[in-house]
Parts: structure tokens; sequence; C-alpha cells
């Protein structure tokens, strides 16, 4: 081991038990920040820490499969995919930790009397358990990449094995640290009819405090979040290579290698919605208040701007597609069923009305979307007729645009209903007035069942996209290397945006608390209790997206570029390939 | 060059087919449903960047280049995006601080000051307080010049009947802030003002309806009452049962006024049943 690992380690021991020592002392100091103030300064730290984590949580889960397929496939682009990624990881796993602790450092300086209230209830968690799985882990991870050449060949099922006990120990640890961070937002109640503060100081265990409401759905957010981040940086990294190629090789290497993160990314990107869904019915199921405070009231703003975004990365990972497909060859022999294409465009209006007449989880709200697909289905069987594939991309693209503007439809123009006007009304420069809501013919488009049309449209027409896909590269010849070189940006712009709106959210998360620091328990007496506006959050998180873009850049360049000579000398040859062909 | 110019007439013809999007998602925001000019333009600018991605899906391919070259149009590209997304989320309507930050302090303030760090910062501010009002005091004996006229002087001041007189006086008013305060409005409607989502019912009507013991209850255990038309499961829920530990009993004392003095019979509330 060297010396700066053997340093980190002792650093990530230093910390825990220094952190539970700090937090015995009578009344600590409150440190003050000069720039920013306390909560900016919090906010920076965690979120720098959560998006190290997010990588090397999410980067090991397909490193591993791509592993796997590379050594079941015998194709060694699988296998130099796996190992180029896991090089990033190991560099950034340093940084995680340094940022895990300068998180804990400046916790304890700003807000010393919480952190030791944290720390008490969650002891056990903070002194032994993250503690020896972050040390499980590192160990593991450092095994995991130093063994790489000496497990191959027969040995290599050895360092699967390796991989894949790094995924669970990886996933326990995030399981473990969602503990407090889901506590925060939801403490779990008496079921004895105890008051809040008394169950929790006096009778609830840790495993009562570790089980809330919001700890699971934190949990499949979170590891579908850290997989749909890994996958868009692994886009990130094979932009860099792509622009930094010095040869058609190494070009197609990772046109392949974009392509394969994107895939991974855009896959588990379907999912998140639904899981980020899920995390916030548990909120408003914990406390119904939290609901309006977001989606209509102090935050309802930040969710116009998720829609935004949300809205950019589909716009984005379909014209990669697009761009993927104008590089094989054959293309214009590809069509498919018109059916297909007026089921596509009918959705976002069809699923929002009987989504309106029947609410989720009604029945009829499932069975009769699935007639609707079905009745397209059985009626392509006997209507021949079909459209080439640029027309049903291009259909497609106007989906996307039309399902985001559905999401984007606000339900009320203020940012605050604090802020509504007492008539309901605003005036518009012509003397004319706009209700401080949409109005009621067209209140529909702002509710949840045109949302979640708008969000069922948008998952829908990227796997349309991805089946086209899959039948071009069947049908035709994909000349890897060959794509467009907007498309290394387009995968730069996936990457930047998917970080941007992960610290949207985060953000969201963790406001929910309202003026509390662990919800309805623990007031925020500081004078920072209050809701940022988003002006301000967009600054914040801005510069935390930029800062590690810089940090994982570098890290890149490093890790990559400086010792690519060495990696270039062992890589199997990668071009051309038959598009389909193993 | 015929593929450039094959591209141009593409351009134009997205260009203007982009325009017509434009003026037709104007006129329909602002003539139909009569949004503010901040969403008109927002879907203006979405019907501008719907067409650049059409635009975009027939360009002609860009060649690689590296370098230099490549180096700033990536950090001009970060650039671009950095200051895109910041103009986005600056660009929507802004929520104000300052209002939450009153609410803030008057809920925050009587739990810190109920803390033992609180009581203690109160005692000393107090101590500070009154060895400050002892010396003011010597210093008008002294110029006053003697007991007779100090006595006038405490009677101008009034001695301290004003506050329990304010407290007492106006039980509604403290209620109606309180109202605020637990932002009730975001479920329910009063005077026409609040949720429009009908989370809550209307309670416009409720101190005709209810009696304030059966309001109290209704405060401390949600699922004691509910309102005509609120019975399903999930509505059950949906009132939080977290204000008998989040406010004083005098706060729901005021509360229950408030909603007690509550009786305009013209706006139909639905009726509360008992559970």
């Amino acid at each position: 081991m060297k010396t700066w690992q053997r340093s980190l380690l002792l650093v990530v021991g230093l910390l825990l038990v220094g952190t539970a020592a700090y937090a015995q002392l009578p009344d600590p100091k409150v440190h003050d920040f000069p720039i920013g103030g306390n909560r900016a300064a919090v906010w920076v730290v965690a979120q720098l820490h959560i998006l190290f984590a997010a990588f090397i949580l999410g980067a090991p889960i397909f490193v591993v499969v791509s592993e796997i397929l590379g050594w079941k496939n015998q194709d060694g682009r699988y296998e130099r995919l796996a190992k180029e990624v896991t090089k990033v990881t190991v560099i950034l796993y340093s940084m995680t930790a340094l940022t895990g602790g300068l998180f804990i450092f400046v916790l304890l300086a700003t807000y010393p009397q919480l952190t030791a209230w944290l720390i008490n209830h969650f002891f056990a968690v903070f002194a032994v358990i993250y503690p020896l799985l972050f040390i499980a882990e590192t160990i593991v991870l450092y095994l995991y990449w130093y063994t790489w050449d000496a497990l191959q060949g027969p040995k290599k099922g050895r360092h699967i094995a390796l991989g894949v006990l790094l995924n669970v120990i990886g996933l326990a640890t995030l399981i473990v640290i969602d503990g407090p961070t889901s506590f925060m937002n939801t403490p779990v109640k008496s079921a004895e009819g105890l008051d809040l503060k008394t169950f929790i100081e006096t009778t609830a265990t840790l495993w009562d405090k570790m089980n809330n409401f919001s700890w699971w759905p934190l949990n499949i957010h979170r590891t579908v979040g850290n997989v749909v981040f890994g996958g868009f940086i692994t886009g990130l990294i094979a932009a860099y290579m792509y622009l930094m190629a010095k040869n058609d090789e190494e070009r197609a290497f990772y046109d392949w290698f974009g392509f394969i993160g994107n895939l991974i990314g855009v896959g588990a990107l379907l999912v998140l919605p639904f899981a980020g869904y899920l995390l916030a019915y548990e909120l408003c199921d914990y406390d119904a208040s939290i609901c309006p405070y977001m989606m209509s009231d102090q935050l309802s703003m930040f969710f116009e701007m998720q829609g935004a975004m949300v809205g950019l990365i589909f716009l984005a990972s379909n014209y990669y597609i697009w761009l993927s497909l104008k590089r094989i060859e054959g293309l214009e022999r590809i069509r498919m069923r018109t059916t297909t294409m007026i089921l596509m465009a009918s959705i976002p209006v069809v699923f929002m009305f009987i989504w309106t007449k029947f609410p989720i989880p009604d029945p009829n709200a499932f069975i009769l979307p699935a007639c609707w697909v079905a009745a397209f289905l059985i009626a392509g069987r006997f209507l021949k007729w079909t459209v080439p594939a640029q027309t049903m991309v291009k259909v497609a693209f106007l989906m996307v645009i039309v399902g985001n503007a559905i999401w984007m439809t606000p339900h009320a123009f203020v940012a605050t209903q604090a802020l509504a006007p007492d008539d309901g009304s605003l005036s518009l420069p012509h003397g004319e007035l706009s209700l401080g809501f949409i109005t009621v013919d067209w209140g529909m488009l702002a509710l949840m069942p045109a949302k979640n049309a708008a969000a069922f449209t948008l998952v829908f027409v990227t796997i349309i996209n991805y089946i086209l896909y899959n039948r071009a590269m069947r049908q035709g010849r994909i000349i890897w290397g060959k794509i467009d070189f907007v498309a290394q940006f387009v995968l730069i712009f996936l990457a930047f945006s998917a970080i941007w709106t992960m610290g949207l959210m985060g953000a969201v998360r963790e406001l929910t608390r309202k003026y509390f620091h662990v919800f309805n328990l623990q007031y925020d007496f500081t004078p920072e209790a209050f809701t940022p506006t988003l002006a301000y959050s967009s600054w914040v998180i801005t510069g935390v997206t930029l800062t590690f873009y810089i940090v994982v850049s570098f890290a890149i360049v490093l890790t990559l570029r400086i010792g690519k000579d060495k990696a270039h000398a062992d890589a199997p040859k990668a071009v051309p390939a038959a598009a389909g062909g193993k | 060059m015929a593929g450039e110019r094959s591209f141009i007439g593409i351009l134009i013809k997205r260009l203007f087919l982009g325009g017509v999007a434009a003026v037709v998602l104007l006129l329909l925001t602002r003539f139909v449903f009569h949004f503010p000019p901040i969403f008109q333009a927002m879907f203006v600018l979405y019907a501008g960047l719907g067409t650049v991605v059409f635009i975009l899906l027939d360009a002609p391919a860009v060649s690689p280049f590296s370098g230099v070259k490549a180096l700033v149009a990536l950090v001009a590209f970060y650039a671009v995006l950095a200051g895109t997304f910041i103009a986005g989320a600056n660009f929507l309507p802004q929520y104000d601080p300052m209002v939450e930050k009153g609410k803030i302090d008057k809920i925050v303030k009587p739990k810190l000051a109920a803390t033992d760090k609180g009581k203690t910062d109160e005692l000393l501010k107090r101590s500070v307080e009154l060895n400050a009002q002892s010396q003011a005091i010597m210093k008008r004996l002294e110029a006053l010049g003697g007991a007779d006229k100090l006595k006038a002087a405490e009677g101008d001041t009034g001695g301290g009947g004003v506050a329990p007189k304010a407290a007492a006086g106006d039980l509604v008013a403290l209620g109606k802030e309180q109202y605020d305060l637990q932002e009730c409005y975001n479920c329910h409607k009063v005077g026409g003002k609040g949720s429009v989502k009908k989370r809550g019912p209307i309670l416009d009507n409720i101190g005709s309806l209810m009696k304030p013991e059966e309001m109290k209850e209704k405060l401390l255990n949600p699922r004691a009452w509910m309102a005509d038309g609120f019975e399903k499961e999930y509505n059950k829920k949906l009132m939080p049962d977290k204000y008998k530990e989040l406010m004083s009993d005098p706060e729901i004392d005021a509360l229950v006024s408030y909603l007690a003095s509550l009786k305009d019979a013209s706006v139909e509330t639905p009726k509360p049943i008992k559970k």
C-alpha cells in the first residue's frame, strides 16, 4: 500500500474517532464562515462529497457488469472500459474521503450542537458500522484495482467476485449512511402515541431511527441516481478521451465507450423519475405539509426548473441517439410501423385523460393505458404501413418537446402561496388580468395526471428510439469513430446537466426540512433557517458543479491521458466492428 | 456545395416553422391561458429551443478538432452552460425570503427561549437591560431632584398594564397570525384565498359548524373529525398530526378562537363528521 493510501486510511480513522470525541465536548464554539455563511459552506462541501460518492458507488456497478461482459464475450473493449473507469474511480475515491472529512469538520465547526446530537443518536453508525464499511470498501477497492492484471485468465472469476464484493460493501455503506440522512427528513413517529421528542429521546432504538419513512425510498433513489450519474460520467470520460484522441483507433474505442456510458445513463434515467416520485410520495405521506411546500409554495419554482432540466436531458440523450444513428450504414432501409408512431403521439393526451378520470392507484389507471398500447400493437399486426426511421425519430423529438411543455406548465405563477395576490389575479402590462394560477379550463395541464403522462411520454419515446437504434444496429453496419464530433459535446452536456439537476433536487430534499435541522424535532435557530431563492441556489449549484468538473477533468487527464501509452499498448484492437456483432 | 444549399433551405424552413410555433404559443399563453409575461416568454423561448433542436437534426456533421481549439471550445461550452442554467433559474419568479424570515422568527424565537441555552441567554440579556434601566433611573432621579417627582415619572410610563391588555384583547388576530404561521392556507381556503388544489376543506363557515372544543380536538387529533367529502383513506392522512407537539396551548387556543370567528354562511363549507 502506498504512503498516500495509508495516510488516507489514517485520516479517515482519525476523523471518525475524533468526531465522536469532539461531539462529547460541552457547548463547543460555533464558528462563522466569513464568505457565504455557514449554511452555504456546509451546502458546498456536502454537495461535493455526495457527487464524488455518487460516482464511486455508481461506477463499480456497471464496471463489474462490463468486466463480466468482456470476459464472457471475449470482447476486449468491455475489459478496457471497466479498467479505465476503475482507474478514474480510484483517484476520485480519495477525493470522496477527503471531502467527507472536510464535511465533518465544517459541520462540527458550524453546527456543533446538531452534529453532537446526531452522533449521539447514531453513535453505533458513525463510530463503528460506517468506519468499518468505509475501511472495508477502501481495502476491497484497492485490492480490486491492484489485482486486475494478476487475476486474469482462469483467475478472472476471482477478480469479478472482488468487484461484486466491492459493490455489496458500497451499497451497504450507502444504505447505512442514508439512515441518519433520511431520519433528518422523516424522524420516526411513535406507534404507542408518545410525542415525537419523548419517543426519539427515550424509547426509540437505533433500528427505529434508521428504519424511518423515507429510508428505503432514498436508498432506491440514490442507487438508481448513482448509476445514472456513473453512466453519464463514463460518457464524459469518453468525450474527453475522444477530444484528445490522436488516431482513428482511439476515436473508435472512445466513440463506443461514450455510447455505452450514455446507454447506461439513459437506461437508469428512465427509472429515475419514478424513484423520485416514490421518495416525494413518502415525504408527503409522512407529513402532508411537505407537499405544498415543495410543489406550490416556497420550492415550486425549483420544480419548474427541474422540469426544464429533465426536458433538456431527454432532448440531449435522444439527440445523441440520432447522431449515433446517422453513422450507421443502411439506415435508410430501416422502417417502423405507422401505428407505433401514432401511439407515441397519442400518449400525452390519452394518458392524461385516463389518469385524470382514474387517478393512480385506481386499477383502471393501469388497465386502460395497457389496453390502449395493446390495441395499437395488435393493429400494427394487420396494418402494414411503415415510416422511415428518420421520420419516426423526428416525431419522437416533437413528442419530447410537447411532453416537456406539459411538464413545465405551472399550476401557479407565484413563487410562494404566501405572496399570491388577495384577489387571485395578477396584472398584465396592458391592463388585462391573469389569475395567480392556471385557469380552470386548462388546469388539468398543471396537475399530476398531466405530469405523469408527460413523464411517461419522455420515457416511452426514449425506449422507442432505442428499439429503433437496436434494429438499425442489427440490420446495418455501424462505423465506430465516425460519429459527428458534436456528439462529444452532447455527452459533456448530459453529464453537466445530470450533475446540476442532482444538485438542484438534493437541495430540494434538504430544504423540505424547512426551519428544522431534524424535521419537527430539532429547530434551526440560526439566522439562515429560511428557504433560499432559486436564483441564489442556482449560483451555489453551478459553483459546486464546476468545481466537481474541474477535479474530475483533472483526474481523467491525469490518469488516462498521461498513462495512455502503456494502456494503449495493452489494448485490444477495436475497429471496425460490424453492427450487432461481437 | 449542394449539401450546404440544401441545409440553408432546411434552416429557413425550420426557422419559419419555429417562428410560427412561437407566435401561436405567444397568442395562446397571452389571450387564452392568460399567463403572466414571464411564462409567456418561457413558452416562446421553449419554441425557440424546439426550433434549434430541429435545425440541429439536419445540420452538417462537424469534423473532429483537438489541441488548443478543443480546449477553448470546451471552456466556452462550460461557460455557456453555466450561464444558461443560472440565467434560467434567475428568469423564473423568485421567492422573497424576507416573508419567511419574519414567520420563522415568530415561530422559532419562543422555542429558543424555552431551551436551556435560550433561558441562559435571556437571563443574561435581562440582567444587562435591568442594569441599563437602573442606571437610567438613577440619572433621572438626579435630574428631577426628588422622590415625589420620581413617583410621577413612574406613573407616566404606564406601569405595565398595556401588554396584558393587548394580549387579552385580540385573540382572534393572534389566531389569524397562527393560521398564517402554520401555513394552513396551503391546504385550506378562507375568504377566497388559499389552496386552489382543494387539499383540505374551505373553512369560511367552520365557526357555525363546530364548537371550539371540537376544533381543538381536530387540531390535536386530526383523524377525530373528517370533513364531508374528505373521507377517503388518502384524505384521512392529509392533515398532519404534529400541531399538538409544535404549538403551545395558548397558540392552539388562539387559532381555535380565530376559526370559531369564521361564520360566513354564504360560502359553502363542508360539514365536519365525528369519527
